[in-house]
């Protein structure tokens, strides 16, 4: 396999796939073949850089990049068939994913330049240190990352509890609050935070899944970030320019462990099917939510950038559809297959602990909500009674 | 944070810094209590936060001390109740809680007391009156007058299961399931009832104008207005424009109705008809600026200006956008139901373009034209309610409302439907009345009294 690919290596370069077919069809000749055979070694903590290589060769993890024509549907595609056999590392490429995302919408093109073509070429690696910005923002907690300018760049401090993908030598895209000398918030910027000295990476505690994405605890303290690797500064306007498409990416994580979960139900019909046939949410009626879902992110995914405030929505209710389908169909395939999915080694056990990151990864289910609530309300002049 | 096998006591502060405090981790939310320290760590019960080493983690997720904020404990939050509690059955499903959503609940309830009904709406389901808001202030009203009932009353009174403040994002017909932003709903039919918004241009910002459609928006200006005669800016001259404009000024304030034709409600009625409404808005102290376009609308200190397109400007305290209505098509879209500025439905079942999904009220399109009044809905959901629950019935049979202005200086009552086509003829013009109808096509069409 690892062979064939080699020989594969640049062909998506070259050849014309106006359409993806060639992308998709090796993205999953890797996920059928050596991810599925990995996945569970991935979730005992195996992080899985190899299969990342093989994929960002193939072009699964750049599809979504203008170099490549900002496919975002076919991005999504690749996530999925990544998704559908490891959870991990469907999660692992929205991580590579939108961080490439950034680079590419960034305004410091020299940043974009130096960084760009071997992130998407999987000669390095990093993901995303969002989750806490994204929440600060919708006003749920305090942005952790403080800021002070100084000459040629910022010094930054503050402690992120857990960020995937990344490792010395790797880096992610982080958001810092920037504050006066008085200690008062001016504004925030995004930069590529770089995960060597001084930046120190901590051991998180065991999470009851997601152990093989090379998630660390970070701690900066006073740590220096040159002009050069800010990526939006002020980072807000360029959040609201990239967070449909940031969500929705995420999408292929939820579409691919839900397509996953009707593989394992499908596996039992032939043995289990005379009692399975009492159970809810079986293969047939999952399926066919799912591809009503798809068919919509697929329509979404051809404007990932529109910034109506429709649209917005739209996205949020298919990727809380994603999280909620996630939830049901894995439950159902554990009890579709009874105790051969319940060994520690199965896939619909594991999967149902993924469909749990699906729904709890920022933004979660209950913060879609409230976003999607806030979004519908129309304003009324100041001083009303609400 | 337990101690293990010792349970200890409780201590009191001796240190006089007032009782002990607790500190909650920002990342993963475990809470030190100063009562009980950290003693896994080495913390004795008893311990200020401030007395912590500094090289202290949480014992959960590692983080510092500086990511530790002081226990502020927040207003609980009661999730609205169910009236009864949730059925496991699909039901029908209304989404809105207005004249048109409680009308198809009681429509329904009326043929058969058992078919469980959720009803999903996005304000707190309280029920009232609607037309009543354009002569409210008038009358001295107020919103707890106008509240005939609340929600929840409504709901116990009609064995519903109200869903409130809960908005509908997201339809899929082929698997009857409808998501709001407080879970998915299954459905065996769904009605659509959730009205029409404020179709208010851009110029007419919602923070700075207010839209007056419904109760709380009522509310809210009658809030604004409460502190005594203040000046009043009416953007748009068509019904609810003019019946604001009469109220506002009978209930004592300064009001400018500003209309884009040369004539208040001129696209709908007669020269002869408008000109009447203008000399009685004009008797009752209503500044009418005909032929306008707004330009503009800022704050200026407490005050608000609104820029024509003519370059003249118009101070307010406050301004209403009646601009009409446009149903949002947002819902109906995600679910592939057919629109054309509004929910299209047959306009005898108010079937919508897919299976067991139908609409009534404001947010639906018959012939190709929405009907915003509320008359029509009694019908509309006698016949939602026989189609769904397969009863024999004739269906709905739309015609025009009777149209009631309701300007007590100029009442005009038009029946029939009346065309943009037809001809006007005067048949009484007097001190006492105007009658006019309109023919068209040798038929009379129209008959309007003012």
């Amino acid at each position: 396999m690892a062979g064939a690919l080699a020989l594969d290596q640049h062909a998506f370069d070259t050849s014309p796939d106006p359409v993806g077919e060639t992308v998709l069809a090796r993205t999953r000749a890797i996920s059928d073949g050596a991810l599925r055979a990995k996945a569970h070694a991935i979730d005992e903590g195996h992080y899985p850089l190899e299969i990342m290589r093989d994929f960002a060769r193939v072009g699964a993890l750049s599809a979504h990049l203008k170099s490549a024509g900002g496919n975002f549907g076919l991005a999504i595609d690749a996530m999925r068939a990544g998704a559908r056999q490891c959870g991990s590392t469907g999660f692992l490429m929205w991580c590579h994913g939108v961080f490439g995302l950034y680079l590419d919408h960034s305004e410091n093109c020299g940043l974009a330049d130096r960084m760009l073509p071997p992130h998407a070429a999987g000669e390095t690696f990093g993901g995303t240190a969002l989750s806490n910005p994204m929440k600060s923002f919708a006003g749920i907690e305090p942005m952790a990352l403080k800021a002070g300018r100084v000459p040629g760049g910022y010094r930054v401090t503050g402690t992120l509890p857990w960020v995937s993908h990344i490792g010395r030598g790797q880096y992610c895209g982080a958001i810092a609050q920037v504050v006066d000398a008085s200690g008062a918030p001016s504004h925030e910027i995004m930069f590529v935070l770089r995960c060597d000295e001084p930046v120190e990476l901590r051991q998180c505690p065991v999470f009851s899944g997601m152990e093989g994405t090379s998630t660390w605890g970070l701690r900066l303290a006073d740590v220096r970030i040159d002009d050069a690797d800010l990526i939006a500064d002020p980072a807000k306007p360029f959040i609201a320019k990239i967070r449909a498409a940031f969500i929705l990416l995420q999408l292929g994580m939820g579409l691919g462990v839900t397509e996953g979960a009707i593989d394992s139900m499908l596996e039992v019909e032939s043995v289990l099917g005379h009692v399975n046939q009492y159970l809810d949410n079986r293969p047939d009626e999952i399926a066919g939510e799912l591809d009503e879902l798809a068919g919509r992110v697929a329509k979404l995914a051809e404007t990932p950038f529109e910034t109506s405030t429709d649209y917005l929505i739209d996205v949020l209710d298919a990727r809380a559809q994603a999280s909620e389908l996630s939830l049901r169909s894995t439950q159902s395939a554990l009890l579709h297959q009874g105790a051969r999915g319940y060994l520690m080694s199965a896939a619909p056990q594991r999967r149902v602990r993924e469909a749990h990151f699906v729904a709890i990864v920022t933004p979660a289910i209950k913060h879609l909500r409230s976003e999607m609530t806030r979004l519908s309300k129309v304003a009324q002049p100041a001083g009303a009674l609400t | 944070m337990n101690a293990g096998t010792a349970i200890p006591a409780v201590i009191e502060p001796t240190d006089g810094l007032g009782p002990w405090r607790r500190y909650i981790c920002r990342v993963c939310g475990l809470i030190y209590d100063e009562a009980e320290g950290d003693v896994d760590s080495g913390i004795a019960p008893g311990t200020r936060f401030d007395d912590i080493p500094d090289d202290w983690e949480c014992p959960i997720c590692n983080v510092t001390k500086a990511d530790f904020d002081p226990l502020v404990p927040r207003a609980a939050v009661s999730a609205p109740q169910a009236a009864t509690p949730v059925s496991r059955t699909s039901g029908v499903v209304i989404v809105g809680a207005g004249t048109a959503g409680w009308g198809a609940a009681e429509a329904i309830r009326a043929l058969d007391p058992a078919t469980p009904i959720t009803v999903v709406t996005a304000c707190s389901g309280d029920v009232y009156y609607k037309p009543e808001l354009s002569v409210a202030l008038t009358r001295g009203a107020t919103p707890s007058s106008l509240r005939r009932e609340t929600g929840a009353q409504a709901a116990a009174r009609l064995g519903v299961r109200l869903m409130k403040e809960t908005v509908a994002v997201g339809l899929s017909p082929a698997s009857g399931t409808l998501r709001t932003t407080r879970g998915t709903v299954r459905f065996s039919d769904l009605v659509l009832a959730q009205g029409a918004r404020s179709a208010a241009p851009a110029c007419l910002p919602a923070h700075l104008c207010w839209r007056v459609n419904d109760l709380a928006a009522w509310s809210g200006l009658h809030a604004a207005l409460s502190c005594g005669p203040q000046r009043v800016a009416i953007v748009g001259a068509g019904m609810v424009g003019c019946e604001l404009a009469e109220d506002l000024a009978g209930a004592g304030h300064d009001v400018t109705l500003i209309g884009i034709e040369e004539l208040p409600l001129l696209a709908m009625l007669p020269r002869p008809a408008a000109e009447r409404l203008a000399a009685g808005f004009s008797k009752i102290g209503v500044r009418f600026l005909g032929g306008r376009a707004v330009g503009k609308v800022e704050r200026i200190d407490e005050r608000l200006r609104l820029t024509l397109a003519s370059g003249e400007t118009v101070e307010a305290d406050q301004i209403v956008a009646a601009t009409g209505l446009a149903t949002e098509p947002r819902l109906a879209r995600s679910g592939g139901l057919a629109f054309d500025r509004g929910i299209v439905v047959d306009p005898k079942t108010m079937r919508t373009s897919a299976e067991h999904v139908y609409a009534l009220g404001d947010c639906v399109t018959i012939g190709g034209a929405p009907c915003r009044f509320v008359e029509p809905i009694r019908g509309q959901a006698e016949a939602i309610a026989n189609a769904i629950l397969k009863r024999d019935h004739s269906g709905y049979a739309h015609r025009a409302p009777v149209i009631r202005l309701k300007t007590r200086s100029t009442p005009v009552v038009i029946e029939g439907a009346p065309s943009t086509a037809g001809e006007w003829r005067v048949l009484q013009d007097d001190a006492d009345a105007l009658v006019m109808e309109q023919w068209a096509g040798g038929a009379r069409v129209a008959r309007l009294a003012a």
